[in-house]
């Protein structure tokens, strides 16, 4: 026979050891998974939802740009539909929320006729330069909330809401 | 702003702002023939208030809606309502309805009659579309109704 014969007490002590290293390896696995999840977990930062605005079409004049996204409420469900005034700053696209900054109304471009050049909300007459900044003297106290945007296939993409960045 | 506890809450702090209601009224008919119709005068309702809401939310409170019987009195229902709306500090109320009968009945002002339109064999954006028209036709109303008492 050969000169390193096992014992049969070497052989059950790999043994044990082996299976015994399996289950320390099972039990541990999950939980080291569960203590860097967090580090894994993917950011979804990338959520564009794409529209069906040319950017080609668009000018420096805002226009309204509807799009449409599944939310959840409890268990409910439903596709929403939100919109933003879209536009073009030199090259650069700009996509504005129409959400009032005083009571959540919507804004309007060109809404009162006698301030066309800026966004009206019909609701407590309050008004924003084309930046999204608030008009003093008029109800809102903070900016319009800015979109990121960006153009995907020719089409505009609407990221995620954030603060007005374009106001100084 | 809707009927929900943290809306109403918004509303408590802002009943300067949001001085008007608006009130759904639905008639139910839930005959084997009529039930279609009435659900579907429900769905398009439902459509044209949220998107009011939506719209104007900083100013008006949408209540939900006041369904009935087709047979139910309707002058007793609009007694009701108002005596209710009085506790408030709403300066306007708006009905709005599929019902043509509420038409007849004179103590109500501001009672907006729209046909209903089926919306349910649309597709969405033509749906959309559609609704956006409907609203076009009467957010005047309600701009009209508020540069005349304010």
């Amino acid at each position: 026979m050969s000169n390193n014969r096992v014992s049969r007490r070497q052989f059950l002590g790999y043994t044990l050891t082996g299976v015994g290293g399996f289950m320390a390896a099972g039990m541990l696995m999950p939980m080291v998974r569960f203590a860097v999840d967090p580090i894994l977990q993917q950011h979804e930062g990338g959520d564009f939802v794409l529209t069906d605005q040319a950017v080609a079409d668009i000018t420096e004049e805002p226009v309204r740009v509807d799009f449409t996204f599944e939310q959840t409420d409890a268990w409910y469900v439903s596709e929403a539909t939100s919109s933003a005034w879209v536009y073009k700053e030199g090259d650069k696209l700009i996509a504005l929320s129409p959400v009032c900054k005083h009571l959540g109304c919507t804004v309007n471009w060109a809404g009162d006729p006698e301030h066309p050049t800026q966004f009206f909300c019909p609701c407590h007459a309050g008004r924003y330069e084309k930046n999204g900044q608030n008009i003093a003297g008029t109800p809102p106290l903070g900016p319009l909330d800015e979109y990121d945007v960006r153009e995907q296939d020719g089409f505009v993409a609407i990221g995620v809401v954030k603060e007005n960045t374009l106001v100084v | 702003m809707h009927f929900i506890g943290k809306e109403i809450n918004q509303y408590l702090s802002q009943q300067e702002y949001v001085d008007t209601a608006v009130v759904p009224l639905l008639p139910l008919d839930l005959s084997a023939t009529g039930m279609k119709l009435s659900a579907g005068a429900s769905e398009y309702l439902h459509s044209l208030t949220a998107l009011l809401e939506k719209q104007f939310k900083g100013r008006i409170l949408l209540l939900p809606p006041i369904s009935y019987a087709k047979i139910a009195n309707r002058q007793r229902i609009a007694d009701e309502i108002t005596e209710e709306l009085k506790q408030t500090a709403f300066k306007h109320v708006f009905y709005l309805t599929t019902d043509s009968e509420w038409r007849t009945i004179e103590s109500l002002k501001n009672v907006l009659w729209l046909p209903a339109i089926p919306i349910e064999d649309m597709d969405q954006s033509f749906k959309k579309s559609v609704m956006e028209d409907q609203l076009r036709q009467v957010l005047p109303l309600f701009t009209k109704e508020w540069s005349h008492h304010s």
